[in-house]
């Protein structure tokens, strides 16, 4: 019996191959583009969690608000988990990381640099479930300069995982002995490093100090539950153990300190929230937001939505041309039973088919998903294991979703009505098919809106004036490796003839060091008229080499005596100082330790001048409050360069650098090249919006192609008799496309301003943004008319043109 | 009116080539009732087709009104057709999905006649065959002998020169198919050409001339009186 069905199933979709190879191929593609988002979501959903003790960690942030200045830090201060071990008998242990930036590791007579090296406290390995292949994780690093490395790492720089013993030289002169080696950090982890450098080796590590923050600190609780216990005891301990130094420090307790709207507290974020919930300072690496991870759930879901409304639609359809075989069976006695059988077993031998292409496009095209979306998903027996069984929920979801229709509406009908074909009219109307194709459409249109408005948001930044001009400047990373020599490589870069002018800091508005301090507005030192701003130490070729205009006074002189104490300030500066004419007026900075009687340990600034307001941070945020001030720091060197010759240049540069410092490479960047990698993640999920947004639309024009066929085909007849009756094919294409583009517009009218507020929210997260053109919409509406018109007319052109003798002959 | 000379027309398939018109030549003058007979498959609605000009035939000559239409393109021949002749068939051929009413309208809308005039016409040849009070009907709600008169009804409507039925009596009972035959002859004494297909010599005795094909050729004709 079973093999009958079968059969008949797969004689009857043989027999109707067109639409067969659609059916299959839009249900494919619309499964294919769901596993991967999918996979992409899992992925998202799964960092941190390979750590075994996953639910018991928690990182210890730090909350503070100085006056009308607020930070988060994800990092807090280095006594703290050494303290909260010490103090609450349920913190099973506590662990600290702090990135070490790039760093120089010398192998043969070469120096690689290296960005993925961190400092760790022994206590990691019980925290982090980092598997060590050799060596012991609780002793590797007790003892100063010694380092724990990846496998591959060790590979990369001893051809061999047995590097246990071996020495690893930092910076071309700080020597650390391996002591262990330890598999690959996964990629779905918030920290990634290769190298674990014990932070027993820098003393700071074991600095006292309770009023700065600078490590990531992370708690081991023994139960899970204690969180909102260790959360709770927080005001109580920064009160034991910071309240003397803030006392000394800025003459105050943390009480007073709060009475004038300051704060400065402690809170706790779960491992695993890390990655989609934390966006604070002083994160390990960018993460991502939850807010792409539902964007991309819902898109998932439409797809599917869309290839099933689809596979639904076109067996509906199909099925209403089988009334007669219905017919003819029932006659023959075949019981109701039977044939809802029939028409579940076609539509879920379908669906499995559809869901076999779908799994086998999914693996094929997901290295280049990869690529695109900056994944390094694999497929794994592990993954198979939630997989398959989802996937044969699948095929019998949507495969008896899809037959049920026809299987229960067919088989109701009466033998004869059928075979009368009285049937067919009452098929033919299709409001649930309708329905179908404007929610089909409806979901296209919000992605192209979201698409267009994620790309001219995009663009928007890319062409965004920022203050400062980021194309031909070239930036050596680690001019910081010349130590006094760096000066001397300044000026000799400077006088080469491509080269326009040549700064010195680390302090780059791209990516670079950052680095807070407290102003006092005036000699009272309220902290209320307190200034938190970014306070970067720069040289007077700073704002001409940056190409940063002066709003008022004049740029750091060297000719100046004075300039040491000279600062500049940014237009957003000043109107948070209030001052009408910011030049010329004094304001102090704290120079924090022991106060002097009444009144704080302060320098006094004269403002100079006023630098136009230029993007530093993401322009997600709104310009902060910055304060230049002028110094030597050697962090990086920034050459402006003319349009000359830049092979021929650089190899000046890099002949001037090895002379200064042989067998350390010179590290260097591009600055506007930087800066696209800092929007990196918007460009990524731009594009994968645009793929997402193309196959949405592919497939439900695929659906659309299919009806059209099939309402063509349903009314071929009609056709005949109206071209007999002197119909031109003009009128007939007109007539059938008609319906379908009637439904487009609905679709339009009810998907534009949804469209429009949910891309409206998005556009919210940036502080600077565009606002959504009425051409966007129309953009939207217009391509999808034309989509659908363009997809009809395959098919309405082609039943207009035939010869209406042959559709009038078949009686 | 009708002029045809050595008319061919083959049907080829995969395996087969079939002579449905073999050399037949023939003509009609304005103004008469033709009745076109011969067994089942001997050609006789592919002629009819050919003469409405629905299909092209592949060989030979074809002189409507005086014009060579054999080698006419799609559009001419629409033009044409749809000015001059009006189709009756057997299985009526009415659009399911429109009223009576909208039926017989259609030819009127494709000729470009205005809405006001449109309902004027309709109306007098609704009237004319009794089936006004029907106009608001669906052609699933009317018996054979209804739907009949509507497709004569909007065959008419136009006012064709030429009105061409295959077999219109065919899926009727005798009486429904008289009163079908009575109505073709009053059009006919009205100044309408008619050619009709048909295998009843009771109906075929309402014309004045048979002609009878056999495998695509004439065989004779017989004039009535
Ligand atoms: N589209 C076609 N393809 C192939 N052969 C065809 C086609 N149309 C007609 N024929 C063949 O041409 C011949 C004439 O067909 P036609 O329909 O004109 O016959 P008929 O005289 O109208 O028959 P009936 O009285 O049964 O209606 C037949 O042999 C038929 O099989
Ligand atoms: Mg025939």
């Amino acid at each position: 019996m079973f093999k009958n069905y079968i059969k008949t199933a797969y004689r009857s979709l043989y027999k109707n191959k067109g639409f067969t190879a659609i059916n299959i191929l839009g249900l494919a593609l619309g499964l294919a583009t769901c596993l991967l988002i999918v996979f992409y979501v899992v992925d998202e959903l799964s960092y941190d969690r390979y750590n075994t003790k996953a639910d018991r960690i928690y990182r210890v942030n730090e909350d503070l608000k100085l006056g009308d200045n607020q930070v988060q830090y994800a990092v807090a201060m280095p006594p703290l988990a050494k303290t909260l071990k010490a103090e609450y008998p349920y913190v099973e242990d506590a662990t600290r990381i702090k990135p070490a930036g790039t760093t120089h590791v010398k192998k043969g007579n070469s120096n690689i640099v290296e960005n993925k090296v961190g400092f760790v406290d022994a206590s990691i390995f019980n925290v982090f479930t980092l598997p060590m292949i050799s060596g012991d994780p609780k002793t590797a690093l007790l003892e100063p300069n010694t380092v724990v490395i990846t496998e591959s790492t060790a590979k990369k720089y001893f051809n061999t995982t047995a590097a246990l013993g071996k020495t690893i030289i930092f910076n071309d002169k700080e020597n650390f002995k391996v002591t262990g080696v330890i598999k690959d950090v996964p990629k779905n982890s918030h920290f990634n490093f290769d190298f674990f450098v014990s932070l027993e080796s820098f003393p700071d590590s074991r600095s006292n100090e309770w009023l700065r923050s600078n490590y990531n600190t992370y708690v081991l609780l023994k139960d899970a539950k204690d969180h909102t216990k260790l959360a709770a005891s927080f005001p109580a301990f920064l009160q034991k153990f910071s309240g003397a130094q803030m006392q000394s420090e800025l003459g105050m307790n943390i009480a007073q300190f709060e009475k004038g709207g300051s704060y400065f507290r402690l809170n706790l974020t779960a491992l695993t929230d890390i990655h989609l919930n934390s966006n604070l300072t002083g994160e390990l690496g960018p993460n991502s937001t939850k807010e792409y991870v539902y964007i991309f759930s819902a898109i998932a879901i439409f797809i599917l939505l869309i290839a099933c409304v689809n596979f639904m639609n076109l067996s509906t359809a199909r099925s209403s041309n089988r009334a007669r075989e219905v017919g003819v069976r029932k006659v023959l006695g075949s019981s109701r039973k039977n044939l809802i059988f029939q028409f579940l077993a076609e539509s879920i031998l379908i669906t499995f088919i559809a869901t076999i292409i779908a799994v086998i496009a999914a693996s094929v095209l997901l290295p280049a998903f990869n690529q695109i979306s900056g994944k390094d998903i694999i497929l794994t027996t592990q993954s198979l294991k939630w997989l398959v069984p989802a996937l044969l929920l699948i095929v019998l979801v949507i495969g008896s979703l899809a037959g049920s229709y026809p299987a229960f509406f067919l088989s109701a009908f009466q033998p004869i009505a059928v075979l009368k074909g009285k049937l067919s009219a009452g098929f033919k109307g299709g409001g649930l098919r309708s329905f179908l194709v404007v929610f089909q459409f409806f979901v296209s249109i919000l992605l192209i809106v979201g698409t267009l408005v994620i790309y001219n948001q995009l663009n928007f930044i890319q062409t965004k004036n920022l203050g400062y001009n980021r194309n031909q400047v070239l930036i050596v990373q680690n001019s910081g490796e010349l130590n006094q020599q760096a000066g001397v490589f300044k000026q000799e870069l400077a006088q080469l003839p491509g080269v326009k002018s040549a700064t010195m800091t680390g302090f780059l508005p791209t990516n670079g060091w950052r680095n807070t301090r407290i102003y006092f507005k005036d000699a009272s030192y309220d902290q209320k008229k307190s200034l938190f701003p970014q306070s970067w130490e720069v040289d007077a070729d700073y704002i001409p080499t940056m190409d940063m205009k002066l709003a008022a006074g004049r740029n750091f002189s060297k000719e100046m005596q004075t300039d040491s104490s000279a600062i500049i300030i940014n237009e957003a500066a000043a109107k948070f100082l209030g001052f009408a004419d910011p030049v010329g007026k004094t304001v102090y900075q704290s120079l924090g330790g022991d106060r002097k009687g009444n009144t704080p340990n302060v320098k006094e600034c004269h403002i100079v001048g006023v630098v136009k307001d230029f993007h530093f941070n993401s322009l997600r945020q709104k310009i902060e409050p910055i304060v230049l001030t002028y110094g030597q720091n050697a962090g990086a060197l920034a050459i402006r360069v003319g349009s000359a010759d830049i092979q021929s240049l650089m190899s000046q540069i890099k002949a001037k650098w090895n002379s200064l410092s042989p067998g350390v490479q010179i590290n260097y960047s591009f600055m506007d090249q930087d800066f696209d990698l800092s929007y990196r993640s918007e460009q990524r999920i731009g594009k994968i919006f645009v793929i997402f947004t193309s196959l949405a639309i592919i497939i439900a024009c695929l659906g659309l192609f299919g009806l059209a066929a099939y309402a063509a085909e349903q009314r071929t007849k009609e056709i005949g008799i109206r071209k007999v009756l002197g119909a031109n094919v003009t009128w007939i294409v007109t007539m059938l496309s008609k319906d379908f583009i009637k439904l487009v517009c609905i679709a339009i009218v009810t998907a534009s301003p949804i469209a429009w507020f949910v891309m409206n929210k998005w556009l919210q997260d940036f502080a600077y943004r565009i606002t959504i053109q009425w051409w966007v919409i129309a953009a939207a509406a217009v391509g999808s008319l034309l989509i659908a018109f363009i997809t009809i007319s395959f098919q309405s052109v082609k039943a207009a043109i035939a010869n209406p003798v042959n559709s009038l002959r078949s009686e | 009116m009708i002029k045809i000379t050595n008319l061919e027309k083959f049907y080829r398939t995969e395996e087969v080539e079939t002579i449905a018109l073999n050399k037949l030549s023939m003509h009609v003058d304005t103004g008469e009732f033709v009745a076109i007979m011969g067994p089942s498959g001997c050609g006789k609605s592919t002629l009819l087709n050919i003469l409405g000009m629905l299909d092209d035939p592949d060989e030979g000559s074809y002189v409507f009104n005086g014009i060579e239409v054999a080698q006419f393109n799609e559009r001419k021949r629409a033009d044409l057709r749809k000015h001059n002749i009006g189709f009756v068939f057997q299985s009526f051929n009415l659009i399911d999905e429109l009223t009576v009413f909208e039926n017989v309208e259609l030819p009127l809308i494709y000729t470009g006649v205005s809405a006001a005039e449109r309902v004027k016409r309709v109306e007098e040849v609704l009237d004319k065959m009794q089936i006004m009070h029907r106009r608001n009907h669906y052609p699933q709600q009317l018996s054979g002998g209804q739907q009949q008169r509507v497709a004569i009804a909007r065959a008419v409507v136009n006012k064709p020169k030429l009105i061409l039925a295959d077999e219109p009596t065919g899926n009727l009972d005798s009486s429904n198919g008289n009163d079908v035959m009575e109505l073709l002859t009053d059009l006919n004494e009205q100044g309408t050409t008619i050619i009709m297909v048909t295998h009843s010599e009771h109906d075929a005795r309402y014309s004045h001339r048979i002609i009878r094909l056999l495998d695509g050729q004439t065989v004779m004709e017989n004039i009535m009186v």
